[in-house]
């Protein structure tokens, strides 16, 4: 191990071409070789910019104003080519697939694209190739198109592709976000791997939990600057995170609540990880009789069966090409419910989203929305209903402004101009976007981009609001206006109807989870009444969200009043 | 990706990219150096069997049927009827009047076409694009070139995909695209992502490849090993040995023609 620092920034600062603050100011950072150092922020804080800092993305793709200094494996990014950054530090962003060479037809070609163009042999190459693509699980997508992936498919094989290059330094900016909790989990085993065998890793990322079972150490970025440092025990638990509304980890706000219930130890540092949380409540022998109550407990919407929403009956959908997406999957939708759609990528999600407005239409069975069969309706009238706000956002926006933006899905749908404005004010409040209202969509950091997608659709009023997987990219601090958002559209008789990966986002928002698998609906049931057996299901299919996981490992009975403090469902987050 | 590749195992398909290039190069100049009207015709039916031992005859004959039905036509009607060549015999046919030179111009013209596109889409059926990239890349073809080859035949999936994808969106929030006035009104809310997103997607492409050592110096290598042989080399000089004869008897004729 050498002692001088791999990754060293000594009072970076950066500014975009074109803007007055600067989105990084005065940074001092180093990693030692073989670390882990984790920077979380809210959205548009400067993880980003950091992480493309010192793959030497900036300054050589992006302009501005930059000072100070940074050495990544004794290289001088600021001078240094990318061509031969490349052979130093390798970067691998959110959005996967804007970084495929677009040249390659197989995944097996794209993950060596790179080593080719170094001139690596052909068969140091193979072997390098076949590494990475069982290093990230998709040997068995060798011969696929890239573009014929799901998103964390194409996650994982930039990874790969990242990976096959060996580079002693990897700058990961929020690599978790597209992919699946089973996924993430594997994710953190191979960087650790990585880490031990001397990679040394700069990782911006939101989910606290995943940075807090991997990090050596945690950065805290605010407006550009980094505000706190130090190990994750110590800045995870810090109150401080919650001022800066980064929020902190599950095991904290949930020891924190074990706490005030007598149910862990009062000298006891708060946990960051689920082992920390178990060995504390465990070893704490504290009463259990004092009554605990959950801090914010919604109530339970229930099926209102006689007057659903939406009813799916049976039904199959079969694409041109013969793949059998659908095979009998019947669902009921009352008015009011929040309702979790899970399953892993290609169980079917999203061809049953496009059945919920008529998008496409069942092979047998039939889709009733408001009563009306989708199979003789119009998709402009079922979207009256059933508002539908999709993954990818750039297939969205197209207006000049944000508020215009909001003002076509209203307008659309023929209703007055007093009432547009009334909904579309509505909606930008509902997700903090007033102050953006004249701003251009793409002017915005790209997560606010995602909420003024999600207020288009949420402007148009609809009885069903159908969100894909809303919650990627976000901070926690959006999260929580989410949350907020879909307890608020219940509370009206709305429907929410969430598609995630996000299981502790579904599980403390939504009541209902339904489990895809295989074009079938294996699992319905409400969230809080889940059985063993059931509770077996989704384990093996997606994983369990961190209460339920503490639960379990707890043994807990299901009598035990602590179940409420880790299965509580409002995420407590200061907004 | 698209393109009109057929997956197959054929000897054509197992061919070396210059062996069927240098083949294609050398049909297509028999056809338009010689003046002789049959040879479109057996060229053509030459290149119908390799079609049908590479197995995709079928294929072949519909797609060049659609290229070719249409401008042939129109060739026809132009040189036949319309514009005939001055001079031309007259063949009265009912209330039209047809020319036996502009008939034989249209009919040499459309026969060479015919020959021209059935040869290169054979090549193209039964050619990886990437391999016929790299076979190009490997005689001298600039790498960029290649590359922006590639990246071309990915454009028009990737952009009927997100078209596609555009659609289904702006119709879920109530656009109507039916009826004139929804069409026109449609146009922007479907082209603006689209443009923004290609726009995006270019920028982000850049990026993408410079930072995977596209521009790195250095010698590169391949993944790609393409098969060749002795035999298949011999070949390719026979043909290119075809074609510089034909070449220089071509000339040779025409010098022929003007002393006489």
């Amino acid at each position: 191990m050498q002692i001088n620092p791999v990754i060293d920034l000594q009072h970076a600062s950066f500014s975009y071409a074109g803007t007055t603050t600067p989105a990084l100011r005065d940074i001092t950072l180093t990693v030692l070789q073989g670390q882990i150092c984790a920077v979380i922020g809210r959205a548009g804080a400067g993880k980003s910019t950091l992480c493309a800092l010192v793959a030497g993305f900036i300054p050589h793709f992006f302009q501005g104003a930059i000072s100070g200094s940074a050495t990544v494996d004794s290289q001088n990014v600021f001078v240094r080519p990318i061509s031969e950054l490349v052979r130093h530090v390798a970067l691998v962003g959110g959005n996967a697939s804007g970084q495929l060479s677009g040249a390659c037809d197989t995944v097996f070609e794209e993950v060596g694209f790179a080593l080719q163009n170094l001139g690596v042999p052909r068969a140091e190459m193979i072997e390098r190739i076949e590494w990475s693509l069982n290093a990230l699980q998709i040997t068995h997508l060798r011969d696929r198109s890239p573009y014929a992936l799901s998103g964390g498919q194409q996650q994982r094989l930039v990874i790969a592709a990242a990976l096959a290059l060996r580079p002693p330094v990897l700058a990961l900016d929020e690599p978790t976000a597209q992919l699946d909790p089973l996924a993430i989990e594997e994710l953190s085993d191979l960087l650790r791997e990585l880490a031990k065998n001397g990679t040394t890793m700069l990782i911006a990322e939101h989910r606290l939990e995943w940075v807090a079972a991997l990090a050596d150490s945690v950065s805290v970025i605010d407006a550009g600057q980094i505000v706190a440092e130090g190990p994750p025990r110590e800045i995870l638990t810090d109150p401080r995170l919650e001022t800066l509304r980064i929020g902190r980890p599950r095991s904290v706000t949930m020891a924190q609540r074990a706490k005030d219930a007598g149910r862990w130890p009062a000298d006891l540092a708060l946990p960051i990880t689920l082992e920390q949380l178990v060995d504390g409540i465990r070893g704490h022998s504290g009463s259990s009789t004092e009554a605990i109550h959950s801090p914010a407990a919604r109530p339970l919407q229930t099926s209102n069966a006689s007057n659903p929403i939406l009813q799916i009956e049976n039904i199959a959908y079969t694409y041109p090409s013969g793949v059998q997406a659908l095979r009998g999957a019947s669902l009921v939708v009352g008015r009011g419910e929040r309702v979790a759609l899970l399953g892993r990528n290609g169980a079917g999600k999203s061809t049953l989203v496009r059945h919920l407005n008529g998008l496409l239409r069942p092979s047998s069975g039939r889709v009733l929305v408001a009563g009306q069969d989708t199979s003789t309706t119009s998709v402009g009238r079922c979207a009256r209903t059933v508002g539908i706000v999709f993954q990818d956002i750039r297939n969205q926006l197209f207006a000049s402004t944000v508020r215009d933006e909001l003002r076509f899905g209203p307008r659309n749908l023929g209703k007055s101009k007093s009432e547009i404005d009334t909904l579309v004010d509505r909606a930008l409040a509902a997700l903090d976007l007033t102050d953006a209202a004249d701003s251009h969509p793409y002017d915005l950091a790209p997560a606010r981009r995602r909420l003024v997608a999600i207020a288009a659709v949420l402007a148009m009023d609809t009885d069903v609001l159908v969100l894909d997987e809303p919650t990627a990219g976000l901070d926690n601090a959006s999260i929580a206006l989410l949350a907020q958002l879909v307890y608020d559209l219940s509370s009206r008789g709305k429907s929410a109807i969430v598609v995630s990966h996000d299981l502790d986002f579904c599980f403390e928002t939504l009541d209902r989870i339904v489990l895809v698998r295989d074009g079938e609906l294996t699992l319905d049931s409400p969230a809080n009444m889940l059985d063993e057996a059931e509770l077996a299901i989704l384990h093996e299919t997606i994983g369990l969200p961190f209460g339920l996981r503490a639960a379990q490992a707890l043994a807990l009975d299901a009598s035990d009043p602590l179940n409420s403090v880790l299965l509580a469902s409002a995420p407590e987050i200061a907004t | 990706m698209l393109s009109i590749y057929t997956i197959g195992t054929s000897s054509l398909h197992r061919l070396h990219p210059l062996t069927k290039l240098t083949g294609a190069l050398l049909l297509i100049l028999a056809t338009y150096l010689t003046n002789w009207p049959l040879v479109p015709v057996l060229v053509f039916a030459i290149l119908l069997i390799i079609a049908r031992i590479a197995g995709v005859a079928q294929r072949l004959t519909g797609t060049v049927l659609r290229l070719i039905l249409p401008v042939t036509f129109s060739l026809f009607l132009i040189q036949g009827i319309l514009f005939p060549p001055i001079g031309a015999t007259p063949l009265p046919l009912g209330p039209i009047t047809l020319t036996y030179e502009g008939l034989l111009f249209a009919y040499l013209i459309a026969a060479r076409l015919l020959v021209l596109s059935t040869t290169i889409l054979l090549v193209l059926f039964t050619t990886h694009p990437s391999d016929l990239v790299f076979a190009l890349t490997e005689r001298g073809l600039p790498r960029s070139v290649g590359y922006i080859l590639l990246v071309s035949l990915q454009i028009v999936p990737d952009m009927t995909a997100r078209a596609t994808a555009i659609l289904d969106v702006q119709r879920s929030r109530g656009l109507a695209t039916d009826g004139a006035l929804g069409r026109v009104r449609a146009i922007i809310p479907l082209i603006g992502p689209l443009v923004v997103g290609a726009l995006v997607d270019v920028e982000e492409r850049a990026m993408a490849i410079e930072s995977r050592a596209y521009t790195a110096s250095g010698p590169k290598t391949s993944l790609r090993v393409l098969a060749d042989s002795i035999a298949q080399h011999r070949a390719r000089t026979v043909m290119l040995l075809g074609i510089a004869a034909l070449i220089i008897w071509r000339i040779a004729t025409a010098i022929e023609i003007r002393i006489v």
